[in-house]
């Protein structure tokens, strides 16, 4: 594990890269395979010679792409809820992109995650629709249309027809019949404009709760390497008084087990003292010791890898339903199951 | 130690063993690409047509690419074994068998390139210079382009590439990286023909895309890839068979809209794309050329570069 956590640390430039240029390689196909190459450029950038800095040119072009992206569909964001009274709250990625944080630079983006308030949803979406997104093909059928809607967090999730972006519109940061309970309303309350624009952020220490709700709370920890390292990053971007409200807020609402894993993993694969001291005193989530050695073993892909993802998998579905809406819902994704398809890439081939 | 040395100088237990460690290192042209994955087909396909290429045993820096040529499963390394080229991402390729790993190896070098080094604006193109500057020809599969590029070699031109013109991004430099031309069907007799016996590889038979074979690039062409050069002409070319000679001087904004299409990373780097294909006119002119013979398209070519030379005199 000490080897492991070294890779982490040397994502994100707290310990140099390997000499040895056949575990470097390792170490950036590992930074690769987890989408966090672009990070790991932007963190050391012009810091080494020869060949790697080709390879982080080509990471940093490819996420400067993604955040242009963003940056467009932003605008048309506003410009389709132009004359409402109705102010998105943006989320993830698209809030750290707007607000220019740590855990953006170099960090790869693919859809918007907005949030707005229940009671505007509807009008959301219609006006969504006239600017040309619709029901993504994937969940465009009437049982996923209706799930989503009874029982998810957010709209199914929306492509625009022309430009192929896909946006998700939440008014909850979980599912209604997860087991934690968020004040989503005190959130959405805290949150703040961004200069010159018509959407909003949360604040600093709400921003780093939901990417540890969305990532401890929510789902089977999908993208494990990506999200230790969005932690860390948000955390180095919260100043003593944004820390200060961390552990107040994230009792408000609701929140505190989640965060206080986040807290923890940043102290822990990050060596960070003020993180250490922080999760001391906060409450972590059920059979603590047993989570963090399955999030653990997920991230790093080693033989164990399969136990702790079919028990993250297990977890998830426990944190998002009771049984008696699990058991249905997973038997009818049996019965739907097709095996993924590829999506069609247009290539020159020879 | 780490020493670069070409693969003709390597036995093939050395090759062996460093494909199977997966730290054959390939240089070409701006591009350092690590290749693991050792079967008996590759190591003959790459004696044969990467022979005069530069390579290492252990890698001493990090590569644009890294290439896995690996079983689609453990079944298909035993049984029947077959091959898929894994460059590191999800790509639609189709298990072939073992004998066809010289296609999936340039199969999983081109998507590489395509898809994943983009501090070059890639243009589905042939390209080849002479001290003058670079022609480069874009056009669809099966339009000739292949054959166009094997004859313009026996021309004196140096082979850049049969597959992407890499355009530089400040300053629309064409970089050289030539790897085998690959010929399809027909035009494998033809370019035999134009180049001679020696220069063509074995025939890999029955692929997906029907018989395949490369037109080796040479010893010269391998040594001077590091040289780049400034595009001279822009081509369309366009073959069919009977069809009567045809040229037609193209101006520089459909020229740049019918380069567009054929980049693969256009919309990934966006303006810095544009900037770089419009500089490429700087000094080239382009011409949509249409014809029925290799002889037809080289004596339109000859005529468009003497246009250029009037105008520019």
């Amino acid at each position: 594990m000490i080897m492991q956590r070294k890779a982490l640390k040397q994502i994100v430039g707290l310990k140099p890269l390997p000499e040895k240029v056949l575990k470097r390689i390792k170490l950036m196909i590992f930074a690769d395979a987890h989408h966090v190459l672009g990070q790991m450029a932007a963190a050391l950038t012009g810091a080494h010679e020869g060949k790697i800095n080709d390879v982080f040119d080509n990471a940093l072009l490819r996420t400067a792409h993604d955040h242009r992206m963003l940056h467009f569909e932003m605008n048309r964001l506003e410009r389709a809820l132009e004359g409402t009274e109705i102010t998105p709250i943006l989320l993830k990625g698209a809030a750290y992109v707007a607000r220019d944080l740590k855990a953006a630079q170099g960090r790869r983006v693919s859809d918007i995650d907005i949030l707005v308030r229940e009671e505007e949803l509807d009008q959301v979406e219609k006006l969504l629709m006239q600017a040309g997104w619709k029901a993504d093909q994937e969940t465009d059928n009437e049982y996923d249309q209706e799930y989503y809607r009874q029982w998810m967090h957010e709209l199914p999730p929306m492509r625009h027809g022309k430009r192929g972006t896909i946006i998700d519109v939440h008014h909850l940061l979980l599912p209604r019949t997860a087991r934690y309970k968020i004040g989503i309303d005190q959130m959405i309350d805290g949150a703040r404009t961004i200069e010159a624009s018509a959407l909003k952020t949360f604040c600093p220490a709400d921003v780093f709760i939901h990417s540890a709700i969305h990532a401890f709370a929510d789902g089977a920890f999908d993208n494990p390497v990506r999200g230790f390292i969005e932690h860390y990053y948000l955390f180095q971007d919260l100043n003593e008084s944004d820390r200060k409200d961390l552990c107040v807020r994230a009792e408000q609402v609701g929140a505190e087990k989640p965060v206080g894993l986040a807290v923890w993993c940043v102290g822990f694969l990050f060596s960070d003292e003020n993180a250490q001291k922080m999760a001391k005193n906060m409450k972590k989530p059920m059979l603590f010791w047993l989570l963090r050695w399955a999030l653990i073993s997920k991230a790093m892909d080693g033989l164990t890898s399969p136990l702790a993802k079919a028990l993250l998998y297990i977890r998830s579905h426990y944190l998002r339903m009771p049984m008696r809406l699990l058991v249905p819902h997973l038997t009818r994704k049996a019965i739907q199951w097709r095996p993924m398809s590829r999506k069609p890439v247009d290539l020159p081939l020879p | 130690m780490s020493t670069v040395t070409r693969v003709s100088d390597l036995s093939r237990r050395e090759i062996r063993s460093s494909l199977r460690e997966g730290s054959l290192l390939l240089h070409l042209g701006p591009f350092a690409q690590l290749i693991s994955g050792s079967s008996d087909p590759l190591i003959d396909f790459l004696q044969d047509t990467y022979r005069d290429c530069q390579v290492e045993l252990f890698p001493s820096d990090v590569t644009d690419v890294h290439l896995n040529l690996r079983a689609p499963n453990i079944l298909r390394k035993f049984f029947r074994p077959q091959v898929v080229p894994d460059p590191g991402f999800e790509v639609p390729a189709v298990p072939l068998p073992i004998e066809m790993a010289p296609l999936a190896f340039e199969m999983g070098l081109n998507l590489s390139v395509a898809l994943k080094c983009c501090r070059f604006v890639t243009i589905h193109a042939g390209v080849v210079a002479d001290k003058d500057g670079a022609i480069l020809m874009s056009a669809e599969s099966g339009s000739g382009k292949s054959t166009l590029t094997a004859a313009l070699l026996e021309r004196g031109y140096r082979l850049f590439s049969d597959e992407f013109a890499l355009v530089g991004l400040g300053d629309a430099v064409l970089q050289p990286y030539p790897r085998p031309i690959s010929l399809k069907e027909e035009t494998i007799p033809i370019v035999r023909e134009l180049a001679g016996d020696e220069w063509i590889s074995p025939i890999v038979k029955g692929s997906p895309k029907g018989d395949i074979a490369y037109r080796r690039a040479r010893r010269s062409d391998i040594d001077q890839s590091h040289k780049q050069a400034k595009a001279k002409l822009i081509l369309f070319p366009e073959f069919e068979p009977g069809m009567r000679p045809y040229k037609r001087r193209l101006n520089t904004a459909e020229a740049i809209l019918r380069l567009i299409p054929a980049s693969t990373n256009f919309g990934l780097l966006g303006e810095q794309a544009y900037l770089a294909i419009t500089r490429l006119f700087d000094d080239a002119v382009a011409y949509e050329l249409s014809y029925g013979s290799t002889e037809q398209s080289l004596s339109l070519i000859d005529e468009a570069l003497q246009e250029r030379d009037d105008h520019a005199a």
